[in-house]
């Protein structure tokens, strides 16, 4: 009868739980969750991440790796989990994809994407066109003229169907009105090896992966996504310059679950300003190659918005594939 | 050479600094422990781990991390080998000869021969690594979708040659497997099949889940209920060590599986789980006894233990001469570089000779380390099979939910093991093979994905796999071997019913009575 | 006569031609273009025949009725015992998850002494979460109150 009263005790504790930790935030461990596994841009920012908030706010924070179908399960649990601060999300490009792909396919949705709010963005690195050094072509312009004359016979590698890096490579032949043959590979890591061992043409992927292989002259660097050349290759044009009007970058941010009480929201905005700023952090970010292009909340908001528009034209625009090859 | 040599000598004054050795010492104890949970392999091992090398030095981090790879492929094969459960996809086919050794108390010498073949084929593998990685590295790359396809396709005419009973039934459980293979999200399209709407099915079915529950809980399943507890031969003092007779048998198998293996290894992507299945098969059919197989033949331990260890290492070839992230592997290790800011790429040797040079020294070091760390432990490892079956089994299968949940965090995959164990309890009462099964859920995904991949280079062109010269000659050498089988079987004329194994089914394992 | 190779490969057949039928959500491509459910009805249709195959000609294996099923109760405890472990993992925790498995296996099935049961649990239990969470930091789930 004790144990049987001691256990209802403990029961009417949970639900007080939530409530207190409002008072006094954080008080136990938060969890971010990098949907993608050890070692993606997503964990290896989200790790530098934590570190420093934990400096910042005393308190354990650790980096989960929730993986699985192209990070839909990751960032489908932090939207589905209880928005009281503990719970939250790094979160890359592809996260405006998924619920798009799903409306293609006429699925239950993972997640949508109002279910989640962005906290900060971190890094937003331009993915860079890169061909193999053997091709003749020396800018872009060699390049369209040659797809043009032979549609559908130059072939590019991607990390994987509606993938960052193929949305970018969609973006390009969209705006430049030309047909190339898309491969899906299993990753970004395999469609690099594919155009080094010749087997694709190219591929569209972010500078920190392509600079050694540049350098090493195995690949040749046509133009980049961003708005801005990338500093480490001044010579690279951009996309802009050249007179397509695209824009698109690699980025990852940190999100809440829609829910997630104000005052936890501007302290979690605090601790992430207070994040950039750290050295420690600086410098693991820049032994990544990996610019920091940090954004608060209301910024991040507008910059998202407006990307998430771009990826679901994207989406939209290769439809559904029902005979892939064409 | 004298260069190689000067370098090498710089490797080792890396590896073994103190505090560098220390590090491997540390990795391949953390390693062999992670590597006891049923499921969590190398690559588990490593991913699950290589958060805590963040904060170290370069060198050191990768040191510790090449001994939790090697640590936990040798502590792969110790569950594999006393519990049946598979530490990885690859040591499946130890499971088999190795858990029929232990039935027959021959335990300790199949750990022992684990560990030796590991450690041969581990030092030889870094020793070709080492001279050879330059040019095998631009040969690996050539492996385009085509070539792939059809190395697959060999890796499955293998099978033929695997099973112990019937060819037919092989082949079925195979299609099986490769059937399981397909759920999840089509990576050419995009469509989600079979996965009546759960998200966590959209990369697929593990292995890992499928492995250790055809294997492992289907082995509880069976053995936990009879009337009277398993027989194990209690091993004795004097049954650790391998006979005389045994290491002379070991000795070829061991050689033929470190060449295969590296062979496979170097081949860019995931192939390398196919070394030791087709290292299995290779040992089948040179064997002059190929009955032995499956009631615990030594050979059956020797070639696969030692062909999955060198290809592992052939893994690296491509990583190290080329930075390229050619294999899960290799893709965490460079990870782990970028982390300590050294960029992977073609010039990783000449610009971090230390880094490089320690490397390749610690993978000597470390396969040292853990004969000598393995070789006592034959001992203590043997001694859990005097534990009762009743308290032992359910210590394994919380092993079992704690390995598979562990390397997702998934419990979608505690569920695939539970079904993967029914389904491999009612298999083996019905006398079919499970490895095949296996098999068949690795290749699917490459197979199919190869598959379309080059149809879609071709545009719809079947010539392509004809008119890439790599590719030709393994469709070639397939075709061989497939006709060779059936030469065989016709040559054997009226014993066809036998050689498709149905009308006398040989009894695939020990426990039925 | 019904041979556990008749019945074994009657359930390939029946397996292979849910499989078709579940195919045709998919589209099929074509030869030259291969879609979604290309592959997969491939392989149905190879199991088709492989399991037909195994039925017409596994008349001579052992009967079926021949087989027993003697350690089949324990087997379904034990798969109780794992299903309860999927279900209560992510909920009741590791260590609490583990020690209910055990008890419920070496006491209830096994009929084993209360001393041993709970020494054994509590070990195995805690002893495995502390190497594994604590030491090797394998991320394992904690229940309520952080157990």
């Amino acid at each position: 009868m004790r144990r049987r009263l001691a256990l209802a005790l403990m029961l009417c504790c949970i639900p007080v739980a939530p409530v207190l930790a409002q008072e006094k935030f954080p008080d136990r461990p938060i969890t971010i969750v990098a949907p993608f596994p050890p070692g993606g841009v997503a964990d290896l920012t989200a790790r530098p991440v934590a570190a420093a908030m934990e400096k910042i706010l005393k308190n354990p924070v650790v980096v989960v790796n929730k993986t699985g179908a192209a990070g839909a399960v990751g960032m489908s649990f932090v939207a589905n989990s209880k928005p009281d601060g503990y719970t939250l999300l790094m979160a890359l490009s592809s996260i405006s994809i998924i619920p798009e792909a799903d409306k293609l396919f006429d699925r239950k949705p993972a997640y949508t994407v109002d279910q989640l709010v962005p906290l900060a963005l971190f890094s937003a690195d331009p993915t860079i066109l890169a061909v193999g050094a053997n091709h003749p072509w020396k800018n872009v312009r060699d390049l369209v003229a040659d797809a043009k004359k032979r549609p559908g016979a130059i072939s590019y590698s991607s990390s994987g169907i509606y993938g960052t890096l193929h949305m970018a490579m969609e973006m390009f032949s969209h705006a430049a009105g030309i047909k190339l043959n898309h491969v899906p590979y299993g990753g970004a890591g395999p469609a690099l090896t594919a155009v080094l061992g010749g087997h694709q043409d190219m591929l569209a992927s972010g500078p920190a992966v392509l600079i050694p292989h540049i350098k090493a002259g195995k690949l040749r660097a046509l133009a980049g996504w961003g708005a801005k050349r990338v500093a480490a290759m001044p010579d690279v044009p951009t996309f802009k310059e050249l007179g397509y009007d695209i824009e698109f970058y690699i980025w990852a941010g940190a999100f809440a679950p829609k829910g997630t009480p104000e005052a936890i929201m501007k302290k979690l905005r605090e601790t992430m300003k207070q994040v950039v700023q750290e050295p420690e952090f600086k410098d693991a970010m820049a032994k990544l190659e990996t610019p920091i292009a940090y954004m608060d909340a209301p910024d991040f908001q507008k910059f998202y918005e407006r990307d998430g528009k771009m990826l679901a034209e994207a989406t939209r625009r290769i439809g559904r594939i029902e005979e892939p090859g064409k | 050479m004298l260069e190689t040599l000067q370098n090498l000598y710089l490797g080792f004054t890396v590896a073994l600094s103190p505090a560098v050795f220390l590090y491997a010492v540390i990795g391949c104890i953390i390693g062999t422990l992670v590597g006891v949970l049923p499921g969590v392999g190398p690559l588990a091992g490593i991913s699950l781990l290589l958060p805590a090398s963040f904060g170290m030095d370069a060198t050191s981090a990768i040191v510790l991390l090449a001994g939790i790879y090697y640590g936990a492929m040798y502590g792969g094969s110790t569950t594999s080998i006393l519990m049946r459960i598979p530490g990885e996809a690859a040591s499946v086919m130890t499971c088999i000869d190795g858990y029929a050794m232990t039935r027959n108390g021959r335990a300790g010498p199949a750990l022992a021969i684990a560990a030796v073949g590991s450690y041969i084929a581990g030092t030889v593998s870094v020793v070709a690594l080492m001279l050879l990685a330059p040019p095998l590295a631009n040969f690996a790359l050539r492996f385009g979708p085509p070539e792939y396809c059809a190395l697959l396709l060999l890796g499955l005419l293998a099978l033929a040659y695997m099973s112990g009973g019937s060819i037919l039934k092989a082949l079925a459980m195979a299609t099986l497997g490769l059937l399981f293979g397909m759920i999840g999200i089509d990576p050419m399209t995009g469509f989600f099949r079979f996965a009546y709407g759960v998200v966590e099915l959209g990369d697929g079915i593990g292995v890992v889940p499928v492995a250790v529950g055809l294997f492992g809980l289907s082995e509880i399943l069976l053995t936990a209920g009879e009337e009277a507890p398993p027989e194990v031969k209690k091993p004795r003092l004097a049954d650790l060590l391998p006979s005389r007779q045994e290491w002379r048998d070991s000795v070829w198998p061991i050689g033929r599986g470190t060449v295969l293996g590296f062979l496979i290894g170097i081949v860019p992507g995931s192939a390398h789980i196919i070394s030791s299945f087709v290292s299995y098969a290779v040992e089948r059919r040179v064997s002059k006894h190929p009955e032995r197989f499956g009631h615990g033949a030594i050979e059956g331990v020797a070639g696969p233990e030692s062909a999955n260890n060198s290809a592992t290492s052939g893994a690296f070839v491509p990583m190290l001469a080329l930075g390229v992230p050619s294999g899960p592997i290799p893709a965490v290790m460079l990870a782990a570089l970028m982390v300590h800011g050294i960029s992977p790429g073609p010039l990783l040797i000449q610009q971090q000779p230390q880094l490089f040079w320690g490397f390749i020294a610690s993978m000597y070091v470390g396969n040292i380390v853990l004969l000598i760390l393995n070789l006592p432990l034959v001992g203590v490892f043997v001694n859990i099979l005097r534990v009762p079956y009743p308290y032992l089994y359910p210590a394994i299968l919380i092993f079992c939910v704690l390995g598979v949940y562990a390397v997702n965090g998934s419990v979608v995959d505690v569920w695939i093991m539970i079904a993967m164990g029914a389904l491999g309890y009612i298999l083996r009462k019905l006398d079919f093979e499970t490895a095949p099964i296996v098999l068949g859920v690795v290749l699917a995904p490459m197979l199919e994905m190869s598959f379309r991949q080059s149809l879609a280079m071709s545009s719809g062109d079947y010539t392509i796999f004809l008119s890439r010269p790599i590719a030709t000659a393994m469709l070639a050498a397939g075709a061989c071997l497939l006709l060779l089988s059936m030469l065989s079987l016709l040559r054997r004329g009226a014993g066809w019913r036998s050689a498709l194994g149905l009308a006398n089914v040989e009894k695939e394992d020990t426990h039925e009575t | 006569m019904a041979t556990k190779d008749r019945i074994a490969g009657a359930a390939l057949v029946l397996f292979a031609l849910f499989v078709l039928s579940e195919s045709r959500a998919l589209p099929l491509g074509t030869v030259r273009q291969p879609g979604p459910s290309f592959v997969p009805v491939l392989l149905a249709a190879l199991l088709l025949a492989f399991g037909a195959l195994i039925a017409a000609i596994g008349g001579r294996s052992e009967r079926f009725r021949s087989l027993r099923w003697r350690e089949l109760p324990h087997g379904i405890a034990i798969l109780g015992a794992c299903a309860f472990s999927a279900l209560a993992l992510e909920r009741l925790g590791y260590r609490i998850t583990v020690l209910i498995v055990l008890f419920f296996l070496i006491k209830i099935v096994e009929k084993k002494a209360w001393l041993a049961t709970t020494l054994v649990a509590l070990a195995l239990s805690f002893g495995s979460f502390y190497l594994f969470y604590t030491l090797l930091r394998v991320p394992l789930p904690l229940g309520p109150w952080g157990i």
